[in-house]
């Protein structure tokens, strides 16, 4: 029987809180010292990287393990070696933990590298410029890294894909600040980066606009630790005060002179025990402060390491792993000594049902109105207990209180249970995630069941994720991956032969896993690419086969230099960047004419990927645009290009030339209308000369041409009408309409001036129109008594009568009466 | 005209809207601090269907400028460029960084992409030397609402994209909006659809439903209760109906001054009005107009949005025949200041009703600005209807759609020439021809071309020659040079065979009114053939008769229309694809498509986001739905009708007529942009209509 829960409790602020201090795993030495290590631990119970710090001076003694100079070795919590790494490059700066678990490693040239826990890693830099000055320090987050470089300017990285670092605000600074830190962006108000940076008396807050100082004057500090949730701020001065602001500097939390304990030596850490309470650590003494100032004293043999959680402190000695935590309420209620709160006497009814005392049921009688809300805190209860003997209890007593209610929603019990049984599986010494139910729910399940593959841990995994019925595809990607690393293939057999039986063996039993467990679901094309990648291009090749997704396929294939296969898969997928990836990848490749080859032979299902390719180059290359025109031979295109050209220059002979040498290949008419362009253009060039100059000609059409000459008789007229109209010359009009018999009537004198609004002008030449138009024509210039009158002398009674309807006012009315009464 | 019922049973578009905003914000707050817009001057009118200016300055926009040649100043260190993906835009970018970098200006630059980032657009950026520079990111622009059942990706180049350049971006960007109204509202349960390119879209479209299918098993979509179909029809098997004028108030805008994003730009004049109710309503009574458009012409412009659900007006006008347009208007001014004589009887009536009114009167105001306004719009526009061109290109048009005398009527677009016409009418007309009468006479063409290219000028050439191209092809001689592709005279165009079969020409000898009995109304007397095949679908009874003459016939008869309801309107029958049409659908070149979609089946109590969007907007269906619900026991489906290519505001309007013809079925419009026959003829000849004129930006 394990202890009772309360045996780990320690009693703060006159009995009202408790901290409990819960021992995680026995460690008995198998980590190096860690007073002479630099260590970096991983949040969520995560693991632990440790180097030997080379500013101090070790005894070599054989009990304690130790690392060699280069070396950077990873422990699980549970003091198990996950993984040690050499480092063969320039001098580690700073190594930290990303949110996935992947190291961090971080040196003075500005080289980065991730390394997962098998150890494989990616590179990134942060460019050049960084390298020069050099990178004097580091901090990490889980999404990112802010850099301090030789020139006291700070870089940041956004995520860990490599992208471009970041300048931030210059904090001009004239030396290294004394301690600094940094609030991720995701607890920031700005959702952007914030750097805090000890300065002289006082703090800058650096964000990527600006530095703002903080004008303090109880620095310059020694250790300054965000709260998790980014509210709040620990800061310890040179003479040993800690005080706790908000990350505002607006309100000072709490003031406590951490020199009144007694502790011996230089403060080794200061850390945050989830969001309320603080926990500063000495090299013999681990110290926790309350909120009020009250603490707690805890006593470890030799140097620890706290690991900031976001509901407690995680503290590791040379012995032993602990945690500490504010107790839970839920806990707090049900064990709390004397407590008479509904869940402890549910819990007590339960003991005594057990005992088979009638005590039981008096109990669940005296608490049945609260008895839903007692069983719901028991079952929380429960999820707060590290030993299965007491979650046990705790959910039979839960069950036990349950049955007495008619109504109850038993999905937080089963929940409970199912996850109760997960955070058991891992937390075992093996797996060594001493995860709590509060971090499991923080993070997600599958956030877990990656923690679980990224240890090799497939079949945990698996396990896990058909208990919690997740989608198994992660599992079995990665499974697969490290199926096809371990599985190289053995060379030293008969050659070839070997190679090929390896391949198809292990492709068989991905695919037959993935059909079991994963349905369709799964991307084969990573798998694939893992492959390739260990140089198994048979085997990467017959995964691909199954893969569906084209935008996963199609770069592989690139890679693997199936061009036309990667190509045509582009083509089919229809997404036209696909193809324009494909196409502009393969013309920086290939030479030009191998190039052109591909896509031509492609017919007609390549036929949108060519025309692509003549939009892009139509832009931006027409000089490829040229060559592809001509070795396919089409001639009428390259005709239309070299016009567009043309169009392009102006009023020099280029274009000339261009239409010239180029109308040759197009087809008859196409060509004789060239042909006439390019006589056109010559022909505007001299009279441009002609002008010498004042007027331009050049690439107009023939009508403006015309316009500008006056000539050509039949569009001369409209031309003239509508130029004199213009400049309002009625004069002109009038002499103009006379001096010939129109060739285009005189309607359209009448409509155009009408239209331009010129009505007065326009009913001169209504007398000149066709007779039987002359009425509408009059009505439109506004002229209804005119109108009228033709009506009379065409005897057109009825007419007149629907003007008189239809006029627009009296007057007119009475006139068209007068012009009716004179008629008969 | 029979009066429409004013609510409108269809979904609530405007998440669209919602979706659009959140994501812009979302784009410009990765963005720390003040910075400076680079628009796109072809994404401005977009956004502001989105968005307003003062939504961007909460977000951080210090200043807004053009995208375009030159040196650009900004005033803050943070550099947002907002674009398309084409070349141009991407060049200018680079540009404009190279300078800044000569000057040693440090700027941070973020190029958003619409509607996502492009390899092109970072490999431009490589061989320009500042890919280094810059970060891409993208902003997912889809459909915009641009009406309560309209929806738009305002990509006014797709059709040239597409059939021009062989650029099938447009397809697969459609293809991801539409699988975007599928996230919200359900799989459509059978998508029908006709032409190549709306074969390869609902190819796209299926495969990407399981491609999500596959990825993640809660994405697994069901099939829609809201949408009953999608019905995509493709630009290319209707090329006839854009080319011809628009008739209906709405087009007729858009023909004259051009509806860019549903704004179009008026004269300051037409926006302020004088405030003197009595006075200016009687004024707009009368609608006998006088010449007296030039001088408004010369007036400064203004952009007006014009929306049907902001002016009571224009939702009454916006489909009617430009004719009945002027009695309309007539019609709401009378009532107008039947209104204000109320207020002025009153004038001794007690205070609260005084109150009433008073509370009425900002309502009036606006419908009284409003009528100000489309009674200056048609101002604008008759002279325009009155001009020789217009009437004599209408007259040629009509001739055409009856093949009455056709070689006379390239002889009267000659004429059109000399009479110096506008390019695009000329080349439209020519193309009705050619597709009409299956090629027009090589030596007239050769001639005609020759007319253009004078007349219009020699660089049209490639126009000319683009339409004549596969897959195009509206532009043809006749008969083919054996050198054509077999492709292209296969696909001669069955018109005449459709004429007959689809009914496509009404006499139009009736009077205006009567005429608006069948969607032919819109073009005063011929029905657009790609809502004729629409109807193939979803109205089958509509292509045969007038769904209005039944009416008042004996709905009983007529076994497939279901019972007549207590409302006079017969129930729409459920899709089954072309059936009953499918000799006629196949007669035109191109594939049909139809294709039944199965949903998830299974439903798994966890829902995205979008899914309990859609939940909501279920119940913004106007209470009518449930109305009609209760009367028929079925309830009203959405029928979506995708455009690809663009689509004309006739067509909309058609398409509405139709919708009030039977209840139980509402149409939803999605295209790739609106189009008219001008602005697709000017956009395959290269020519912008957008003209931003100042440096500084704004929507």
């Amino acid at each position: 029987m394990a202890e009772h829960p309360t045996t780990s409790w320690q009693a703060m602020q006159d009995g009202n809180v408790f901290y409990r201090q819960q021992r995680l795993y026995t460690l008995d030495g198998k980590l190096p010292s860690l007073g002479d290590s630099i260590v970096a631990g991983c949040r969520n119970g995560g693991p632990l990287a440790l180097m030997r710090d080379t500013r101090k001076i070790i005894s070599i003694s054989p009990a304690v393990p130790m690392l060699a100079k280069s070396q950077i070795q990873v422990f699980s919590p549970s003091g198990e070696g996950l993984l040690l790494l050499s480092w063969e490059q320039a001098k580690v700066i700073c190594f930290g933990w990303t949110g996935d678990e992947r190291l961090v490693i971080l040196n003075e040239e500005g080289v980065y590298r991730l390394y997962d826990l098998q150890g494989d890693y990616v590179q990134f830099s942060l460019g050049t410029d960084a390298g020069e000055v050099g990178i004097t320090d580091a901090r990490i987050h889980d999404d990112g890294l802010v850099a301090l470089t030789g020139s006291l300017q700070l870089l940041e990285v956004k995520g860990w894909e490599g992208r471009k670092p970041l300048i931030l605000a210059n904090p001009s600074l004239s030396e290294p600040p004394t301690v600094w830190t940094l609030i991720p962006p995701d607890l920031t108000i700005s959702r952007h980066v914030e750097v805090l940076l000890s300065v002289g008396a006082s703090v800058l807050s650096v964000d990527n606009l600006e530095a703002v100082d903080q004008r303090l004057s109880r620095g310059p500090f020694t250790h300054m630790a965000p709260s998790p949730n980014g509210k709040s701020l620990a800061l310890l001065t040179m003479s040993g005060m800690l005080w706790v602001v908000l990350t505002d500097f607006q309100r000072s939390l709490a003031d406590f002179d951490s020199t009144s304990v007694g502790a011996v030596g230089p403060v080794r850490q200061v850390e945050w025990c989830g969001n309320d309470a603080i926990l500063i650590t000495w090299d013999a003494l681990v110290l926790l402060v309350g909120p009020r100032g009250d603490t707690l004293k805890y006593l470890y043999v030799g140097p620890t390491f706290a690991v900031t959680e976001v509901d407690g402190v995680r503290v590791i000695a040379a012995d032993a792993c602990d945690f500490i935590q504010k107790v839970p309420a839920s806990s707090l209620s049900v064990f709390r000594p004397g407590s008479t709160s509904p869940s402890a006497i549910l819990f007590d009814a339960w003991e005594n049902f057990n005992n088979r005392s009638p005590k039981a049921d008096e109990n669940i009688r005296s608490i049945k109105p609260d008895l839903a809300a007692a069983v719901d805190e028991v079952i929380d209860a429960a999820g707060q207990e590290w030993e299965p003997a007491w979650q046990r209890r705790l959910l039979n007593a839960a069950n036990f209180g349950k049955s007495f209610l008619d109504l109850y929603n038993s999905n937080d019990f089963v929940n409970m249970g199912k996850t109760l049984k997960v955070l058991n599986a891992v937390r075992q010494l093996e797996v060594g995630i001493p995860i709590t139910h509060f971090q499991y729910n923080y993070l997600s399940p599958s956030h877990l069941i990656s923690r679980l593959t990224s240890r090799n841990l497939h079949l945990l995994a698996l396990h896990i994720s058909s208990f919690l019925s997740l989608s198994p595809d992660d599992v079995l990607k990665h499974w697969a991956s490290a199926k096809i690393m371990k599985s190289r293939p053995v060379v030293s057999g008969s050659g070839k032969d070997a190679d090929m039986i390896g391949d198809e063996e292990v492709s068989r039993a991905i695919v037959e896993k993935f059909e079991k467990l994963g349905g369709s679901s799964v991307s084969y094309a990573e798998i694939a690419k893992k492959a390739w990648e260990v140089g198994r291009t048979r085997l990467a090749t017959m995964l691909l086969d199954h893969e569906s997704r084209a935008s996963d396929q199609v770069p592989l294939l690139l890679v693997m230099k199936e061009d036309r296969l990667a190509l045509q898969k582009a083509v089919d997928s229809g997404d036209t960047d696909l193809v324009y990836h494909v196409l502009l990848q393969l013309y920086n490749r290939l030479p030009l004419g191998s190039f052109f080859r591909l896509i031509e032979d492609g017919g007609s299902s390549l036929a949108s990927a060519s025309r692509l390719l003549q939009v892009y180059a139509r832009e931006q290359n027409p000089e490829m645009l040229r060559d592809f025109y001509y070795s396919d031979d089409r001639r009428v295109e390259s005709a239309v290009l070299s016009l567009e050209e043309a169009r392009r220059m102006k009023a020099s002979l280029e274009p000339l030339m261009c239409i010239s040498v180029n109308r040759r290949p197009l087809q008859d008419p196409a060509a004789k209308m060239m042909d006439e362009y390019s006589r056109l253009l010559a022909f505007q060039q001299t009279l441009e000369k002609e002008t010498t100059d004042k007027i331009e000609f050049f690439g107009l059409s023939v009508d403006e041409t015309i316009k500008k000459c006056l000539l050509n008789w039949h569009r001369f007229w409209y031309l003239k009408l509508h130029a004199l109209t213009a400049s309002r010359d009625f004069e002109g009009l009038e002499a103009f309409s006379k001096s010939k018999r129109s060739p285009i009537g005189y309607e359209a004198f009448v409509r155009h001036l009408v239209e331009k609004g010129h009505p007065r002008e326009a009913v001169n030449y209504v007398s000149r129109c066709d007779a039987p138009k002359r009425i509408d024509l009059y009505i439109e210039c506004g002229e209804w008594v005119m109108a009228g009158k033709e009506c009379k002398d065409r005897g057109d009674r009825a007419r007149l009568d629907t003007l008189r309807s239809t006029c627009p006012n009296t007057l007119i009315a009475r006139e068209l009466d007068q012009i009716a009464s004179t008629m008969k | 005209m029979t009066d429409h019922p004013p609510a409108r049973e269809t979904v609530d578009v405007s998440i669209l809207r919602e979706i659009a905003r959140n994501s812009l914000v979302h784009a410009l707050n990765s963005v720390n601090g003040a910075k400076t817009l680079v628009l796109d001057p072809s994404l401005a009118g977009p956004l502001s269907l989105v968005t307003e200016v003062s939504l961007l300055q909460q977000h951080g926009v210090d200043k807004m400028f053009w995208l375009e040649d030159g040196a650009l100043s900004a005033p803050t260190t943070n550099i947002v460029y907002l674009c398309r993906p084409r070349i141009t835009w991407v060049k200018i970018i680079a540009d404009q960084i190279k300078r800044h970098s000569a000057e040693s200006q440090k700027h941070t630059y973020t190029l958003l992409l619409v509607p996502r980032t492009s390899t092109l657009i970072t490999r431009v950026l490589e061989e320009e030397g500042v890919l280094g520079d810059v970060t891409i990111s993208s902003y997912n622009l889809q459909f915009i609402p641009i009406a309560d059942d309209v929806v738009s990706l305002e990509n006014s180049e797709a059709f040239k994209e597409i059939w021009v350049d062989g650029d099938e971006t447009s397809i697969y960007d459609s293809s991801q909006a539409i699988h975007t109204l599928q996230k919200l509202f359900g799989l459509f349960p059978r998508i029908v659809g006709k032409g190549d390119h709306a074969g390869r879209l609902a190819e796209l479209l299926t495969r990407q439903t399981t491609l999500h299918a596959g990825v993640d098993r809660e994405s697994l979509l069901d099939v829609s209760d809201t949408f009953d179909s999608l019905i995509i029809i493709d630009r290319r098997i209707d090329m006839i109906t854009p080319l011809l004028t628009q008739l209906t108030y709405e087009g007729l805008i858009d023909e004259v001054l051009h509806i860019r994003n549903s704004h179009i730009e008026v004269p300051v004049s037409l926006l302020n009005v004088p405030s003197n109710p009595n006075q200016s309503a009687s004024g707009s009574g009368s609608t006998s107009v006088a010449p007296a458009a030039p001088a408004l012409a010369q007036e400064k412009k203004r952009k007006y949005h014009l929306s049907a659900s902001r002016d009571p007006v224009f939702a009454e006008l916006r489909d009617l025949n430009f004719a009945s347009v002027g009695k309309r208007l007539n019609k709401a001014a009378r009532r107008l200041d039947d209104d204000y004589r109320d207020y002025k009887a009153r004038n001794q009536a007690s205070v609260s009703q005084l109150r009433d009114f008073v509370g009425k009167l900002g309502g009036l105001q606006a419908e009284h600005r409003a009528l100000q306004l489309h009674t200056g719009l048609s101002e604008m526009i008759v002279p325009v209807t009155r001009s020789d061109i217009f009437n004599k290109s209408l007259e040629i048009q009509q001739n055409l759609l009856a093949s009455y005398d056709v070689p006379g009527q390239i002889t009267a677009v000659e004429d059109l020439i000399a009479q110096g016409a506008e390019m695009q009418i000329v080349i439209r007309l020519l193309c009705l021809a050619s597709i009409i009468a299956g090629g027009i006479k090589s030596k007239t063409l050769e001639n005609i071309k020759k007319e253009v290219l004078q007349a219009y000028g020699y660089n049209y050439l490639p126009l000319l020659l683009s339409l004549a191209a596969p897959p195009l092809a509206i532009l043809l001689p006749n008969p083919l040079p054996s050198s054509a592709s077999s492709a292209v005279s296969s696909a001669k165009y069955p018109y005449t065979a459709l004429r007959k079969s689809l009914r496509l020409l009404i006499d139009g000898n009736e009077s205006l009114d009567e005429m608006e009995n069948d969607i032919s109304y819109v073009y005063s007397g011929y029905a657009p053939i790609s809502i004729r095949l629409v109807q193939c679908v979803a109205q089958k009874g509509g292509v045969l008769s007038n769904p209005a003459n039944n009416k008042e016939g004996a709905p009983e008869e007529d076994g497939k229309k279901g019972k007549s309801t207590f409302l006079g309107l017969p129930q729409a029958h459920p899709i089954v694809g072309f059936k009953g049409f499918e000799d006629v659908v196949e007669s035109i070149a191109g594939r049909t498509v139809n294709i039944t979609q199965k949903g998830a089946g299974v439903t798994n109590g966890a829902s995205t986001t979008l899914r309990q969007w859609s939940n909501r907007s279920r119940s913004f269906l106007s209470p009518n739905a449930s109305f009609s619900v209760a009367a028929s026991g079925k309830r009203t489906t959405i029928t979506v009708v995708f455009f690809l290519g663009g689509c004309t505001f006739t067509e909309i309007a058609a398409l509405r007529w139709a919708g009030f013809q039977t209840q139980g079925r509402k149409f939803l419009v999605a295209t790739t942009g609106m189009v008219n026959g001008g602005s697709m003829i000017e956009s395959i000849a290269g020519i912008g209509r957008a003209a931003a004129s100042s440096n500084e930006a704004n929507l």
